[in-house]
Order: C-alpha cells, then structure tokens, then sequence
C-alpha cells in the first residue's frame, strides 16, 4: 500500500519493535513476555514435580545433586493485542491534507510494526457505517474491510491490512466517548490501545479514556487537527456550522484575534494532555500536514511507543 | 455652556436605532467547518454570549454611539456665554487710519481687526444688532442697524484702510448717539490705539469696548514737511523734513530727496529712540516741481516713509497802491520782498493786471475785482454800520490770524478811527471797546482787509509791527499764495483750490493713475475734492491749467504707532483693552472635529476586527 505509507518509511518501520509496559495477557503465542508459563527458551521457575509431568521438564541436574524431582518451568511468550481506535467522523474529512488520511497512515504504520512483532492488530473504526450514503458495493466494500480489520495477525497480512485501511471512508456523527468504552469491554484482554482522533467530540472524551485505562490498556493517542483549526484564515462576520451536529456559532474574527484564538486551542489541547500525563496516558499532538516521519521515527520513538 | 439649537437633542432618539441594529441579526457568511468546539472555547474565553452582555464589550456599538452623540451634540450648538454679556446693539468702530495698516500683526493691523471684528459678527445672537461704522478719514456708516450677519460680513469686507490720521471723535460722537437711550448697548472700538485727544468724551460714561490690534511699534517716519526760499541765498529752495523714530532702538536711514523723480540728494542718518531728527535740505530749483522725500527704512509701517511737497518758484506780486501820498506805507510795502509797486493817486480803470490793490484813504471810482488792502475807505457795501469814534483803545487782537503773525498792538495808540461790528463775511482782527477796528475776509472769491484808520492817524507806522504787518498782507492776499497754502494737505483733508472764473468741470488723476472727472457748479468759486485718503500726488485739470497738491500722512500721532494698551479720556477717564477675544464661543466645531476622528477610528477599528 504505497499511498499510504513509502517502501522507505516502511523499511525503518521494520526495524522497530512496540514497547508495552505491562506483560501480554493474551491467550495466543507470540513473543511477548507474559506472566503464563508455558514454553519457550526463557527460565522462569522451578516446581515440585507431581506426578502426572512431563519428564521433557525435569531438571535431570538438580535431581543429581538434591535427589529430588524438580520440574523447570519456562515462560510462555504470547501475543501482544494492538487495539488501534480510528476516528472516521464527518470532521476528519477536513484539512489539507485530510486528518482521515493521516490518520490512517499513523494508523498502518502502527499496525504495520505491530504486525512485524507478531502482534494482532485490531483496527475500530468508529462511527460505525452510515446507512445510505453511498451505493451499495463500495457499501459492501467497506464493510468487508471493516470486517477483516477486526483482526490481523502476521507479517504477510500486512498487504491486506493496508488495502483494508485504504478501502475506509470518514463520515457521520461521532461518539468518542461511547465508541472507547465500547472497545473497551468488547476487547477480551487488554493490551496496547491507540486512539486517532481530533478529540473535538462536544460531549468530551474523558469518559471515554478513563475506561480504557481502566480495562487496563496502556493508551496512546494521536491528537490529530487541520492546519486550518490551529490557525484560521478566514475573517469577518462569520456564521460557523458544525460538519457533525449541525450546530451553528456567529463569531466575528479578524487577525487581531488570532493570537487569542490560537492560545484558546493551545489551552485546550494543555488540557488533554495534562489529563493524559495524570492516567499515564502517551499523547502526542499533530497537525494533519506534519510530516510523518517527523511523528512516527522521532516523537514516538522519543516517548519510547517503540524502539 | 447653552445651546443655540437644543430641539437637535431629538436626534438623540437615533441612539436606540443604533442598538437595535446591533441587536438584530448581523447578516453573516456561512462557513463549514469540522467541529465548533474549538470555536466555543474560544469565544467562552473571549466574550459573553447573553444578548445584553454582548453589548457590554461591543467597542464598535460604543464608538458609534459616541459618534451619534457627538453629531447631536455638535447640532445642537452648544457655546460658552459666561465671558460676555447679552448685547441689544454693538456698535462696531473699525478704525482705518493709516497707522492701521502697520504690519507688525500679519498681514497687518487692520485685517486683524477686521477678522477680529468678523468673529463677533459671528457670534452674534440671533437678535442683536449691530452697526458697523468706518474711522477713517471721514467716519462713514459702512452698515446700519441689523441682524443680518451676511450683510454685516460685506459691510466689513467694503472696508479699506485710509492713509489719513485717526478722527475717532466723530465716529464715537456717532457711536455714542447710536447707544444712547439703549439698554444693554456696547461700542466695541477695533483699534492700535494711536488715538487724538478724547477728553471730550470724559463724562460720557460710553460703554466702550477696546479691542486693541497691534504688537509692537517699529517705526520710522516722516513728520513734518515744508518747502520755501533759502532765506540766505534766494535762488535756493530750503526743504524742512522732520524725522521721527517711534521705535525702541536706534535707527539708520537713508533720506533721499527727488524733485520730479530726479535725485537731488541722500543723506544717512542716525536717528536715537523716540527722538526727531529735522533735516534742511538746500537744492537749486529752476522751475515750479514736486519735491519727494523717501525714507529707506526697515520697518512696520510704509506710508509714512514718503512725502511729497509742491514747489512753486516765488512770483514777484504785483501791487497797485492809491493814495494821496503815505510815504511810510509805500515804504512799508517796497521793504517786502517781490513786490513790484505801482503808486497811483486815483483807481479810474479797473486793475486787471495787478495781484492785488492797496486803498489808502480814498474812494475809488471804479471798485477792483481782486484782492483788496483798505485803509480807512468808507462808502463801501462791505462794512454796513461804521461809526466814528475818537481815540479807542486796542484792547484785544487775534494773534493766531496769519494776518497777525509776529504783530502786537501793545503800543499803538489811534487818534480816531471808523469802527465796525464784523459782517458775517469777515473775522475781526483788532478790536476796542465799542467795534471792531481791523477786519478780514472773503467776499466771493475775493479777500478783502479792511483797517478802519488812516495809519497816519496812529503811532501803528512807527512800530514795528506794521511793516510786518504789510509782509504778512502781501502773503495773504496774493492769490498765488492763497492756493499754495492749500497744496499740502494731510489725507482725509479736503482739497480746495479758490477758481479765478468759472469751469465746467475738473479732472482729477489720482496717485494710483485713476481718473476722475468732477462736474463743477458755475457758481462755485473754489474746487474742493475731499477723496484724499490715499496719500501721494493728486493732478487736478481745470480747463486748460493744471495743477498738483500732495497728500501726505505726515502726522506725528499716527506715526507713533506703538499699541496702546489703555485709551485715555481727559485726565481721569480710561478704557483698557479688553481681553476678550471673541462672542459666543462655539463649540461645534471642535466637536465634528473629535467626531470625525472618532469616525476614523472606528472605521480602522472595524476593518481591524474584520480583516
């Protein structure tokens, strides 16, 4: 999937591995460190035998010196879940370029790194598919791509994975809020959850990331905003309509506001990040035309999301 | 503060349309955008957003409605009347002499006093009156009593300042008859100050106002002026010109005398403060000119830097005397100089060619036209009632008569004489207890001195006041003389020159080049031109002759023209300069003037919001 991301960009992803600082708590094998036992070649504990074990796992050694059976238990690497939460509202269609697009190339690259550790990949787009906006093939579609991003697993799948993330489109009214907690009870374990979004949801997200933390995901989120939503460049008399709720604001703008419009979203987004330090939540903050090698190789790298 | 127009506060109303607009709905563009949050942290930090919190912070609804209140306000024509006092009639006196046209104020003291002037018929009350009159030369009545300010505004801008001293009198005298009986009136004089004498004026308790022009008193200028024989060398003329400094410091000018344009000479002098320097210029003159004197001086005021004098050669005056034999008479009149005498025992044919006739003790058989000298003649319808009295004592003579110049009575004693109450056409020179002794006048164009005694019946011949006497009488009754005496004349003086026979009409060609052609009466027998307020050489056309006279400031007074700051009336009366400037102080202006730079800054301000 060249448009989303460069056969460049996705050389150096290779070679980067997700940090997670809690163990895997997955059910499946992979290679994370989890705290099940199982097998593998790292050394975790030693048990009294009973009897009924495997003889592959007696320390043949030990009994030599103590006469007693002992059994070498090793720890059991399993699968890291990467929960990756994409906005697909009305209000990502804006900005140039577009904050869907690069949200959904943040969202193949993190993908993409997961899927190199053996990790399982697994995109939410939300809202879920508006009825009647478009015909009903490209409807179906998405649909199946929707379908098959619920889970990704392997390095091979990585193709499909970003022609499935390329096949979505952004429209409707989002519920932030509603669609984290949402992802949060429906995961069976909890893992490493990455929300995109513009974090521009009237009624807020703080619900919304409270549950994730509270299922026990480790969070990262990616505050992705237009260009245009930093710095306005339209002035006068002004009637605003929101792309999501319809709503209206009159506002009268000129330039010399601007400096105290820009400290308004600079406070807002201080906001969200001191509520993010508090519940050990990474955030970043980008605009949609930041580069992306920028966000992806330094400031992630830097807040040691990978390695 | 009052208001002339306080209904313009209806204007006020505007205000409430000027909020309701604000309150209506602004017509807005519609703009898209991804999510208004941002927005409504950006406005919940910035404003409030109830509708009449709104207003609260709304720079652009104050400013305009500041503007709307200034724009009433400015309607409604507010103006300071604490300074001066509700005035039924001014009477404006625009002073027009020629120290007016000083130019020590820009561009002199008359435009200031008239602009000055000007401001108070602007703020004139809508019912007040005013007169404007002009003190120049004449007084003149530039405006009678109205209200119109636009009539009034012409009235001052017809003024023109004249190059003639200040005859304030009448116009105060006019002044003073206008407000007399009027409640409330006021004279508000416009001048520098360099007034005559006012004592007349003493006890009249005018409601004058002085409102004084002028800053300093720069000046250098020519004061007094005359032409006549060198005394010590007759073929000279002798030009007497007086030089005053009116100024703080010394002085040094250049004096340039010109006879018809020509040079004759240039002397530099150095004149201190508040000192006349007489200068006596000797110059050869072969025939009849007009000396010019020019001063070269740097200072405020111009006209008085240049006089001119007409200069005629003296002509020998021919006298015819009748007599039966005075030998102390005849050599009276042989002793004065340019005489040319001619003695008859009898006048049997009428004496043209002669400049004028001496009668001594006879009674002619044909009456001369021209000027007569009669000693005791009787029979003659100039004196009606003569009586004959013996010995009368002089007891008073009119030494101020040019006639009488340096001639005293102290000593003479009359055996007898006629006596005569004076006619209305004569002045008495000498009188006794009982009539006059010596009379003097002018019949028609003819002067006549009539001496009620035979000065052989006198010790008069053996004074010395009668020789001088008969000098004088030569002088007086030459006619050449009579009309130079009225060729010097001081601007704003009537110019009169006595006709020897009747003329139609006369032109006059006036300093600047103008020409004027005056019908004459034919029964008129002087020509007098009183439109002298320019100063310079005035030529005047009477049939076939023609003749020059000078109009010249030459005024000591008006060249003194330092400022007054008070002016005197008599001993113990004066008025000092007024300070107040101007009537009714407006306001508006001022006000449309904030107005528009509130307009300005709200024009910028809404282009800054919006832009």
């Amino acid at each position: 999937m060249a448009s989303l991301l460069s056969p460049e960009l996705l050389r150096r992803l290779e070679q980067l591995q997700l940090l997670a600082a809690r163990r895997a708590k997955s059910s499946a094998k992979g290679e994370r460190r989890s705290r099940a036992r199982g097998q593998s070649v790292e050394f975790a504990d030693y048990r009294n035998y009973v009897a009924g074990d495997d003889f592959r796992y007696i320390d043949w050694n030990l009994y030599g010196r103590l006469d007693r059976l002992f059994l070498k238990l090793y720890e059991e690497e399993r699968e890291l879940p990467v929960r990756i939460f994409l906005d697909a509202s009305e209000s990502m269609t804006f900005g140039e370029p577009r904050k869907f697009d690069f949200a959904r190339q943040v969202a193949a690259a993190i993908g993409y790194v997961a899927l190199s550790g053996f990790d399982r990949v697994s995109v939410i787009p939300f809202p879920g598919m508006a009825n009647g906006q478009s015909d009903a093939a490209t409807r179906n579609a998405e649909l199946a791509a929707r379908g098959a991003l619920r889970a990704v697993r392997g390095k091979k799948s990585s193709i499909q994975y970003f022609q499935n993330l390329g096949a979505l489109t952004a429209a409707g009214s989002a519920d932030l809020n509603e669609s984290l907690r949402r992802g949060a009870l429906e995961a069976r374990h909890s893992g490493l959850a990455v929300v995109l979004s513009d974090f521009l949801d009237p009624a807020g997200y703080e619900a919304g990331l409270n549950a994730l933390v509270g299922r026990g995901f480790h969070v990262d989120i990616v505050q992705i905003l237009a260009p245009d939503e930093l710095a306005p460049s339209v002035f006068g008399d002004l009637k605003l309509v929101d792309s999501e709720t319809g709503g209206e604001q009159e506002v009268t703008f000129g330039k010399y506001r601007l400096k105290v419009y820009q400290q308004a979203v600079q406070n807002y987004i201080q906001r969200l990040r001191e509520f993010c330090q508090v519940r050990g939540i990474n955030f970043f903050s980008a605009a949609s035309s930041t580069s992306l090698e920028d966000l992806l190789l330094k400031q992630l790298r830097k807040s040691e999301v990978w390695v | 503060m009052n208001f002339l127009a306080p209904i313009a506060a209806v204007f006020a109303a505007a205000v409430p349309v000027v909020i309701l607009f604000y309150l209506l709905k602004r017509k807005r563009v519609v703009r898209l955008v991804p999510s208004t949050v941002l927005w409504q942290k950006f406005l919940a930090e910035t404003q409030a957003s109830a509708p009449f919190q709104r207003l609260r912070k709304n720079w652009l609804l104050f400013l305009q409605i500041l503007l709307l209140l200034l724009a009433v306000f400015a309607l409604m024509r507010p103006y300071f009347a604490a300074k001066i006092r509700p005035a039924q009639l001014r009477v404006i006196i625009l002073d027009s002499s020629a120290s007016m046209q000083a130019r020590d104020e820009s561009p002199s003291r008359f435009e200031k006093a008239r602009a000055e002037a000007i401001s108070w018929v602007e703020g004139m009350a809508g019912t007040d009156q005013m007169v404007i009159l002009q003190a120049g030369a004449n007084t003149e009545v530039k405006q009678s009593a109205t209200s119109e300010k636009a009539t009034l505004r012409r009235a001052l801008q017809s003024c023109t300042p004249s190059d003639g001293a200040t005859r304030l009198v009448p116009a105060l005298r006019m002044a003073e008859s206008l407000v007399r009986d009027q409640r409330d009136a006021e004279i508000h004089l416009f001048s520098d100050g360099a007034v005559p004498d006012l004592s007349e004026f003493e006890n009249k308790a005018l409601p004058l106002i002085f409102h004084r022009v002028g800053k300093q008193g720069n000046n250098v200028g020519l004061i007094a002026l005359d032409v006549r024989s060198n005394p010590e060398d007759p073929r000279q003329r002798a030009i007497y010109a007086s030089v005053g400094n009116f100024s703080t410091n010394s002085q040094v000018v250049r004096l340039q005398v010109f006879l018809d344009e020509r040079p004759m000479e240039t002397r530099v002098l150095t004149i201190p403060p508040g000192e006349t320097s007489p200068q006596v210029v000797l110059t050869p003159q072969e025939s009849d000119g007009i000396f010019t004197v020019r001063l070269d001086a740097q200072d405020d005021l111009a006209v008085d830097n240049q006089a001119s004098i007409v200069s005629r050669l003296p002509r020998p005056a021919k006298v015819l005397l009748v007599t039966r034999g005075n030998r102390l008479l005849e050599r009276a009149l042989r002793s004065v100089d340019n005489v040319e005498l001619a003695v008859a025992a009898q006048l049997a044919e009428p004496p043209d060619h002669f400049d004028f006739v001496v009668l001594d003790s006879v009674t002619p058989a044909v009456w001369p036209k021209g000027n007569v000298l009669a000693f005791n003649v009787l029979n003659t319808n100039w004196v009606p009632s003569v009586m004959r009295v013996e010995g009368p004592p002089i007891v008073d003579w009119k030494s101020t008569h040019p006639l009488l110049r340096y001639v005293g009575f102290d000593n003479v004693q009359v055996a007898s004489a006629n006596v005569a109450k004076a006619p209305s056409w004569a002045v008495p020179l000498v009188d006794s207890p009982q009539a006059s002794l010596i009379l003097a006048g002018e019949i028609g164009r003819q002067r006549l001195i009539w001496v009620g005694f035979d000065p052989l019946e006198s010790n008069w011949p053996l004074r010395i006041s009668f020789p001088i006497f008969i000098a004088n009488a030569v002088e007086w009754l030459n006619p050449a003389n009579a009309a130079h005496g009225h060729s010097l004349i001081q601007a704003g003086d009537a110019y009169r020159l006595p006709l020897l026979q009747p003329e139609p009409s006369a032109t006059v060609t006036y300093p600047g080049g103008a020409i004027r052609n005056l019908p004459l009466d034919a029964t008129a027998n002087e020509f007098v031109f009183g439109d002298t307020a320019k100063s310079g050489i005035y030529r005047v056309r009477l049939g076939t002759n023609e003749t020059a006279f000078c109009v010249n400031l030459l005024s000591a007074p008006e060249s003194n023209i330092r400022p007054r700051d008070e002016l005197q009336f008599g001993a113990y009366t004066k008025v000092v300069a007024t300070t107040l400037r101007r009537a009714n102080l407006e306001l508006w202006r001022t006000i449309a003037a904030i107005g528009l730079l509130v307009l300005l800054f709200e024009w910028w301000y809404y282009h800054r919001r919006t832009a």
